[in-house]
């Protein structure tokens, strides 16, 4: 087993090596508690964090904690688990691969524990259909549509893009992005599928609790209290720059715009709150807005977590609290437990007492 | 339609099918097959679900039942024959397009003739074969007048067959222009300020592709335009468009003149004024451009089209394929004309009468019994204009 497939175990070859070291799979979800206790941190950490965890130095446990993951998956069988899932494993690879190709030190460890660009796209079936050019990469576009299918923002849009001989020019960070969705389609592949009795048995526990993290999530989606005053940082900005009429970038708005739904605001709402700059288009905003709130999209979305924001540089004015919570909600959810029932203000009731008067 | 009627072309229709060779799409027995049955009374009954196992050949078929319309479906399925569509099994589907003169907003409907809504969806699928040869540089198309109102294409390279109806909804919002925002077709970049304190911004329209290419294109022919005018000329054309007042329109025209390489190269920062002027031909080369295919013909994966060499029941024209060097030529109204109804005349009742234009001649055509060059006749017959005039 090489540690390149313990940090990319969705690879063909790291599926191939778990099947010619004769594992079987009853056992180690019987015996092996270490590798058990791997899997379920994966994907709990999926659930709460859209991260996949610490992952363990011992590559064995590492390897096998996924095929296991994905049992556990399947065991809870929920659509809203496997995407969850399936999007933090690839978001994880993310991390992994683009560090790997930032890293151009000749001094590459002895077991070669990184991918380069060639073997990504070639593990994808991607070789033919992606050519380097001077300024980036070109896509052919039968590989493009699927692979951008999910992505949110307008740029992602074919009618947006310089399509020219069958072929969509993109950039390196592009095709990064392209890449990490066929991780996540590669993940979600299969998933959930039928787990036999025996091996159901001996997870159950684990099941129960992945099972618990999920209801917790469900209540922390139910907060349905609007407090601006309260509101993280990072969001209070991204507020503010909207309300002054500024245009932002679509991972921007998106953060802000799922992060507005998440605590309760209907699509009417989030319009009204941007509204105090007129020209911030009205129409745009509810087509987003519908589409992130899965009104108008088989998903919906969830406001990004602390590292994806830092990532795109939209983490600003870090305060105590931030330090200590993981996500944009997490550290909303503590502001209101924190304050008294009596002194939050929503600012609906608010707004809906001003009309009044007015 | 009477049964008299409806007889005779259903006869004529055999005498048709018997002298007609039809060439199958390929992978004809993964497809679904259809067709709807001449049948009395207003409803019609689409035959479907069929495979080329339970049909037999083709041509054996069509002689045999001599249906009113024939279809095969885009989509290609372990078991055609299914009842279901989840049953079939999907494997692939040809990617559609379809062109309906009813949709072109081209069209004025009751007032354009058939003959010239068909030239206005030609133009149409001038524009989508410029989308699909050049910007998607298909290789496996097949053009097909539908022996209806309008032209069908049929893209079969295996890049894109595999796709799903949300990755197709993409490719028909970009042959319409659907969802393009400009500030997408811009690539801005910092660049040190030349002799400024702050870097600024250099906003370049994409001229390498896509719909930038085509703004561009307009924009640039427009600049050309321009510098052929002569001042005062050149500076209406430029008030013209809505929000450019004269300051506006001498800034660009000056930048026209002096940047013209500038404006070449993309660059649309020489001017606020051409930034805006750029927003404008944008829209423009939407409005002009784009190709108004009929959105859910493309999106479905399951979607049954005519079978070209077959006849359209509510024609009695022939569904030709169109070889691509022969489209300027090709002429739906004399090319469609099956030969089984040329050369002699028969005897028609006709209810509604008028100017019908069909194989090369313009006929004005009374109502009441006459004879007629049996095309008019079954043409008229099968658009529920005329009857077969009863036997004496």
């Amino acid at each position: 087993m090489q540690r390149l497939h313990a940090r990319y175990p969705f690879l063909q070859a790291a599926r191939e090596s778990v099947a010619t070291e004769a594992v079987d799979l009853a056992t180690v979800v019987e015996q092996d508690d270490a590798v058990v206790d791997r899997a379920r941190e994966r994907v709990v950490a999926a659930v709460e964090e859209g991260e996949t965890g610490e992952p363990r130095r011992d590559v064995r446990t590492e390897l096998l904690s996924y095929p296991v993951a994905r049992v556990l998956v399947s065991l809870v069988d929920q659509p809203v688990l496997v995407r969850k899932y399936a999007r933090a494993e690839a978001e994880t690879a993310y991390d992994r691969f683009t560090t790997d190709l930032e890293d151009t030190t000749e001094l590459k460890s002895v077991e070669n524990a990184g991918v380069d660009l060639e073997t990504l796209l070639a593990e994808f079936d991607l070789e033919d259909a992606v050519s380097e050019t001077g300024e980036g990469y070109r896509i052919a576009v039968g590989a493009y549509l699927p692979l951008a299918a999910d992505l949110w923002g307008d740029e992602w849009r074919l009618v947006n893009r310089a399509l020219a001989d069958g072929e969509v020019p993109v950039s390196e960070a592009e095709l990064l992005t392209l890449c990490r969705e066929a991780v996540r389609e590669r993940v979600e592949e299969g998933l959930p599928f039928d787990v036999p009795d025996a091996i159901a048995s001996a997870l159950e526990s684990e099941a129960a609790a992945v099972r618990e993290v999920l209801s917790d999530l469900d209540l922390t989606r139910e907060i349905d209290t609007v407090v601006p005053e309260l509101f993280p940082p990072c969001m209070k900005a991204l507020l503010d720059d909207i309300q002054k009429g500024e245009h932002l970038p679509h991972h921007s708005r998106f953060a802000i715009t799922s992060f507005l739904t998440s605590i309760g605001m209907s699509t009417d709402e989030i319009v009204e709150l941007y509204r105090v700059n007129s020209s911030f288009g009205e129409e745009m905003t509810r087509y987003q807005t519908d589409h992130i709130s899965g009104e108008t999209s088989p998903t919906e979305y969830s406001p990004p977590s602390c590292a994806t924001m830092q990532s795109y540089g939209d983490c600003v004015n870090k305060d105590d609290l931030c330090e200590r919570v993981a996500h944009p909600m997490a550290y909303y959810e503590r502001r209101i437990d924190d304050t008294d029932d009596d002194d939050l203000e929503d600012w609906r009731e608010a707004r809906a007492d001003g009309d009044g008067e007015a | 339609m009477e049964e008299r009627t409806r007889a005779y072309l259903r006869g004529r229709f055999r005498d048709h099918y018997r002298r007609t060779e039809i060439t199958l799409p390929p992978a004809a027995n993964e497809r679904e097959w259809g067709y709807i049955p001449w049948t009395d009374g207003p409803g019609t009954t689409m035959v479907r679900h069929r495979s080329l196992l339970e049909l037999g050949a083709v041509e054996e078929f069509l002689e045999r039942e001599r249906p009113r319309h024939v279809y095969f479906s885009a989509g290609r399925y372990d078991d055609p024959g299914a009842g279901s569509m989840s049953e079939k099994g999907w494997r692939s589907s040809d990617l559609v397009f379809d062109l309906d003169a009813d949709h072109l907003p081209s069209v004025t409907l009751g007032e354009d003739s058939y003959a010239e809504m068909l030239a206005k969806c030609k133009d149409a699928l001038r524009r989508l074969l410029d989308f699909l040869e050049d910007d998607f540089a298909f290789e496996d198309l097949e053009v097909v007048f539908s022996g209806g109102r309008g032209y069908h294409v049929h893209v079969r390279d295996e890049s894109v067959r595999h796709l799903d109806r949300e990755h197709r909804r993409e490719i028909v919002d970009y042959v319409r222009g659907i969802g393009l925002e400009f500030d997408e077709l811009v690539e801005t970049e910092t660049v040190a300020g030349l002799g400024r304190k702050t870097p600024t911004e250099r906003r370049t329209l994409r001229t390498d592709g896509g719909w930038g290419r085509r703004t561009h294109r307009r924009l640039v022919a427009f600049v050309d335009e321009l510098l052929e005018l002569e001042e005062t000329a050149a500076l209406e054309r430029l008030q013209a468009f809505d929000g450019i007042g004269e300051g506006k329109a001498t800034a660009t025209l000056n930048a026209a003149r002096n940047n013209r390489e500038e404006l070449e190269a993309g660059n649309v920062t020489v001017h606020t004024a051409v930034a805006q002027l750029a927003e404008r031909f944008a829209s423009r080369a939407v409005e002009r451009d784009n190709a108004p295919i009929d959105e859910p013909v493309t999106t479905d994966t399951n979607r049954l089209i005519r079978l070209p060499g077959s006849l359209h029941g509510g024609s009695a024209l022939e569904v030709r394929r169109i070889d691509r060097d022969e489209l300027d030529a090709f002429d739906p109204l004399v090319d469609a004309v099956p030969e089984t109804f040329r050369g002699h005349e028969i005897a028609v009742d006709v209810t509604r009468g008028g100017e019908v234009e069909l194989g090369g001649d313009i006929f004005t055509v009374p109502e009441g019994d006459q004879s007629l060059p049996e095309y008019v006749a079954t043409f008229l017959m099968a658009r529920g204009r005329a009857e077969k005039e009863k036997e004496r």
